[in-house]
């Protein structure tokens, strides 16, 4: 594959910082830059043509601003000081990030934000940006600090820095799309090994909680178990799904439907994919089932089968498969699908004192009915066979 | 939501400067928005305000959307910002501010070219200098969270939209008349405005839509694309624009909230597309041909005629005596416009489920439509009977009349329109033996023994209790029980498939025609085994001739070539082999049934349909 097929605009793909520049408003040549790491990487003429998005009109100040021209992306924000000591009564300047045009830049916007914040702090001080008339002089301060910047962000996505005695920290944090609310009937489970995260840097509720975490265990369970707040676990494990160090699964039970996706064609293809799954859903790790057996029993299931119906049909226990794996290695891989009940009726003589639901409108699945009234899937299965007019969905 | 635009704006700049001409929607208050949304947004009162405190003393701007609207920038900021250098026109131009993109395609005009052109055409055009060009930048603002692909979709409706005007102006001078007309009207508004207010108009821009036809356009674009992501248009009644925005389109379409179909996943669809899929209208064809503009492709007038969701797109490129790379290309023109789908033609072996994004919903607006269409029936009904695997064939018995049958096809197209209902394909997999053949070796004697000797293990069993009425046979002679039970499972669903095959001469003739030519069995008539399972490797070859049906060498022979050609590595469904290698279903299916012991069937659906189904 080449550069050019893997990165055009709109891949999604997070760049590198290419240039990070200085910009400020000289009270008699207008806006220009003083200090750019690598030097002359956005050359004077492409500099004029975008300079009204790097020191913008009043009403834009301390806005981030993103332009992408020319094969460019540029990220600023930019900032005005207002002190009688200056020339035209005020100070503009903007910091900038320059990527290429392809890249996803939102990562980088608090940091750029910090770093001006940083600066107008400096330049409140000390004047650290105006006092110095030619930054791109060999001793000068800022074209170090820039290039560090640029250097460890690139590299360690951090970076420190200290001038004098201030002290900041700049960190670039992947930013990612809100996961969906955790429920009470779903079951967390690690998608890496727990061994791989130190537990010491996680909040105190989310200590208490991991070690419950076993790919069994649902969130209204381990609430109770690890004796923390319902709501408190829901929002720490939606924080651990947010890092991706959880996923969140169903709870397993021998009448859950399952069914194939075309993914599983990658799962007959990769075979470091298959060896890693038979050590998966192994019973013992001395003596791995065979991987045709294995694929077998995800072949095997489709809308009607329930896992009960398929371990009376295929045995897995003497398949040497533990199926309880099997279902957590498809779900987290995504081979296979849950197949969920949704039941739509009303009941024909609606109780007085409802211990069941009376109306089912068709927006949740049987799996949350039996949660909300703490009933046993069998006993609501039993009681909507019991309703002529209510009719169950399968998808 | 996010495929919505928040704004529409349209800047010109020449040699009197930059100007907004013209914003949609306009906030009444527009010129006091940039200083009051400032003070607004001020931050906790409570808060201790330290004055020396200089980082504090300007609120950083976070979001520029308030209510669906833009505020925060006033027209001139605006003008300023997409007034852009010459050397940024003709090409895309995009601006992030805080949480709104705005993305444009500037235009240069020749200036000059009104007055020659109202002189009665001068003599040759001045080398262009920039003082003598217009630029005119129709800017759309949108949400910075919209994917790429819906910002790329704006800059073209941009660009066409520039084209268009720049054509217009070189024919009449139509976008200079139009400037003049704002203009006039944004002067007219100021002077008069300190006297009291004119006209009952509120600000300038009432004034220049009363007015300006191109102002009226720019609103209906925005209103169309708000609504339906179609936009169809003549630019001062000359020009023809139209354009769609297919992830708006696709989601009003399906009243699919949250789930937005993008162009590529289209492409992608449609790169995948062969001669056995079929086409199915999402529209009547009747209303789909008056909507089509009179200079339509007579190809496509023909294709949608004799459309029918029966017929392949091969059928159909015969039926309407076109190419088939042009039906190819009409196809994927009705599927971006969200004009048909892709389907697997309608035949009685097809099975189908429930869509995963089916909704289920008890006031889903489906459940009316569908009552309409079919008074008497349900549509919760008419799903349920499809929460299993169905196929048409098993649906339709001999005692049903033509009448019930037409009936049903018309539940199951009606479904598919809308998505309701997903088709499951099966794969086939080429699977011997294990890939450990030492373990497999030892496993009859060493595996199964070491599992009746290990007491904790049955143990481990008992309490999970489901399944122990199962489990207490299969441990007695597990491997022969759980073998018979498989056996006769897939007998049973192959006599299952057998007998629908039968049941329905209705159907029969609807079905896709895949031909009954003769498969080349007969050419590895004389050859010996082994030499026709050259391609397997020895422990395959050994477990393939165990199985009795390999004596036949013809079986052996089509087996060997289903798997030369990479048939059974689940990439191809049955109904592709069938139309690649020229097969009979029922043929296939014997094959299978012969085979089972190192075959793995498995149902799933076509990925290349899927992409229009979320969740997939």
């Amino acid at each position: 594959m080449t550069d050019k097929d893997r990165f055009y605009e709109g891949c999604g793909r997070e760049g590198p910082i290419r240039c990070i520049f200085l910009s400020v408003f000289h009270p008699t040549a207008g806006p220009k830059i003083v200090c750019q790491v690598p030097y002359n990487y956005i050359s004077k003429d492409t500099f004029e043509s975008v300079s009204v998005y790097i020191i913008p009109k009043a009403q834009l100040q301390r806005s981030m601003l993103t332009v992408t021209v020319l094969g460019f992306k540029i990220l600023g924000f930019p900032v005005k000081i207002d002190d009688k000591k200056y020339a035209r009564n005020a100070y503009y300047f903007n910091l900038c990030f320059v990527c290429d045009a392809w890249a996803r830049t939102v990562q980088y916007e608090s940091v750029v934000r910090k770093f001006s914040d940083y600066l107008v702090a400096m330049e409140v001080e000390s004047s650290f940006l105006s006092l110095q008339q030619d930054h791109s002089s060999e001793n000068a301060r800022l074209p170090k600090m820039l290039r560090q910047v640029m250097q460890d962000l690139n590299s360690h996505k951090m970076c420190t820095l200290t001038e004098g005695t201030m002290t900041t920290h700049f960190k670039v944090v992947r930013i990612l799309q809100d996961p969906p609310p955790v429920l009470d009937h779903h079951v967390p489970i690690f998608t890496e090994s727990p061994d791989l995260f130190q537990a010491e840097q996680w909040d105190l509720t989310t200590q208490k909680v991991l070690p419950y975490i076993d790919g069994f265990n649902h969130v209204a369970k381990i609430a109770a178990e690890a004796d923390v707040e319902n709501n408190l676990v829901k929002a720490c494990l939606q924080n651990l799904v947010y890092y991706g160090v959880v996923s969140m699964i169903h709870i397993f039970q021998y009448s859950n439907v399952y069914a194939t996706t075309p993914k599983i064609r990658k799962l007959a293809e990769d075979r470091r994919l298959q060896d890693e799954c038979v050590r998966y859903v192994a019973r013992c790790a001395r003596q791995p089932p065979t991987f045709r057996d294995v694929f077998r029993v995800f072949c095997s299931m489709t809308r009607g089968t329930t896992v009960r119906d398929l371990c009376i049909r295929l045995s897995p226990h003497t398949l040497r498969i533990n199926e309880r794996k099997l279902v957590q290695f498809g779900l987290l891989e995504g081979f296979i699908r849950r197949i969920h009940k949704f039941p739509v009726g009303n009941v024909e003589k609606p109780d007085l004192q409802p211990t069941a639901p009376q109306s089912f409108n068709g927006l949740l699945s049987m799996d949350e009915y039996c949660c909300q009234y703490s009933l046993t899937t069998q006993k609501l299965e039993e009681l909507i066979d019991r309703e002529p007019n209510i009719m169950v969905i399968w998808k | 939501m996010e495929a919505n635009p928040i704004s529409v704006i349209l800047v010109n700049s020449d040699s009197k400067g930059d100007r907004l001409l013209f914003r949609f929607p306009y906030a009444a208050d527009s010129r006091h928005t940039g200083e009051n949304c400032q003070q607004i947004r001020r931050r906790n009162p409570y808060a201790v305000t330290v004055t020396e405190d200089l980082l504090q003393t300007q609120p950083a701007q976070t979001s520029n959307i308030q209510q669906g609207r833009l505020t925060g920038f006033t027209d001139e900021v605006l003008s300023t910002l997409f007034a852009v250098k010459p050397e940024l026109c003709e090409r895309k131009f995009e601006l992030k501010v805080n949480d709104v993109r705005f993305v444009g395609h500037p235009i240069q005009l020749p200036a000059t070219s009104q007055s020659r052109s109202s002189l009665g055409g001068a003599s040759g055009s001045k080398p262009d200098t920039p003082s003598h060009t217009t630029l005119i930048n129709m800017v759309f603002a949108l949400h910075a969270t919209a994917s790429h692909s819906i910002v790329k979709c704006y800059y073209d409706l941009s660009k066409r939209l520039g084209v268009a005007l720049r054509h217009e102006e070189k024919r009449c001078s139509y976008v200079t008349q139009e400037t003049k007309i704002m203009i006039t009207a944004h002067d007219e508004f100021s002077t008069r405005q300190s006297e009291c207010n004119i006209y009952g108009a509120e600000s300038a821009f009432d004034l220049i839509l009363h007015r300006s036809s191109l102002a009226k356009q720019l609103k209906g674009v925005f209103q169309d694309l708000i609504q339906t992501g179609l936009i169809k248009l003549r630019i001062n009644n000359w020009l023809q624009v139209s354009f769609c925005l297919p992830q708006k389109v696709h989601q009003v379409h399906f009243h699919l909230k949250n789930f937005i179909i993008e162009p590529e996943a289209i492409d992608r669809c449609l790169q995948s597309l062969r001669p056995y899929h079929g086409l199915l209208l999402l529209v009547e064809p009747s209303e789909l041909l008056e909507s089509l503009p009179p200079d339509a492709s007579p190809a496509l007038v023909r294709l949608v005629q004799i459309h029918s969701p029966l017929k392949s797109l091969q059928t159909l490129s015969a039926d309407a005596d076109l190419t088939l790379a042009q039906v190819f290309q009409l196809t994927g023109h009705l599927v971006y416009w969200a004009k048909a789908t892709i389907i697997y033609p309608l035949c009685e072996s097809n099975v189908y489920v429930i869509a995963p994004d089916a909704p289920t919903d008890l006031g889903s607006p489906l459940v009316e439509r569908f009552s309409e269409q079919f008074p008497g029936l349900c549509l919760f009904q008419t799903m349920s009977e499809f929460s299993q695997p169905t196929s048409i064939g098993q649906k339709v018995s001999p005692l049903l009349g033509s009448q019930a049958l037409t009936q049903l096809i018309r539940t199951v197209v009606w479904m598919l329109r809308h998505r309701l209902l997903l088709q499951l394909h099966t794969y086939v997999y080429f699977m011997a033996t294990s890939r450990w053949p030492h373990q497999e070796g030892s496993l009859p004697a060493g595996g199964e023994g070491s599992f009746h000797s290990t007491p904790e293990e049955q143990l481990s069993l008992g309490p999970t209790g489901t399944w122990s009425a199962g489990h207490a046979r299969s441990d007695s002679d597990a491997s022969s029980i759980s073998d018979d039970i498989a056996v006769l499972r897939a007998e049973k669903q192959f006599q299952h498939r057998g007998s629908h095959h039968h049941q329905s001469a209705v159907l029969n003739s609807l079905s896709p025609n895949l031909d009954d030519g003769s498969t080349d069995g007969d050419k590895g008539n004389g050859l010996i085994p082994e030499e026709l399972l050259a391609d397997f490797s020895e422990a395959e070859r050994v477990s393939i001739l165990k199985i009795p049906a390999a004596t036949n060498s013809d079986d052996l022979a089509l087996l060997a070539k289903l798997y030369r050609s990479g048939y059974l590595r689940g990439q191809h469904h049955l109904e592709e082999i069938m139309y690649l290698e020229n097969l009979r279903r029922s043929q296939l299916l014997q094959l299978l049934d012969k085979f089972r012991d190192v075959l793995v069937t498995c149902e799933t659906e076509d990925p290349a349909i899927a992409i229009f189904y979320s969740h997939s």
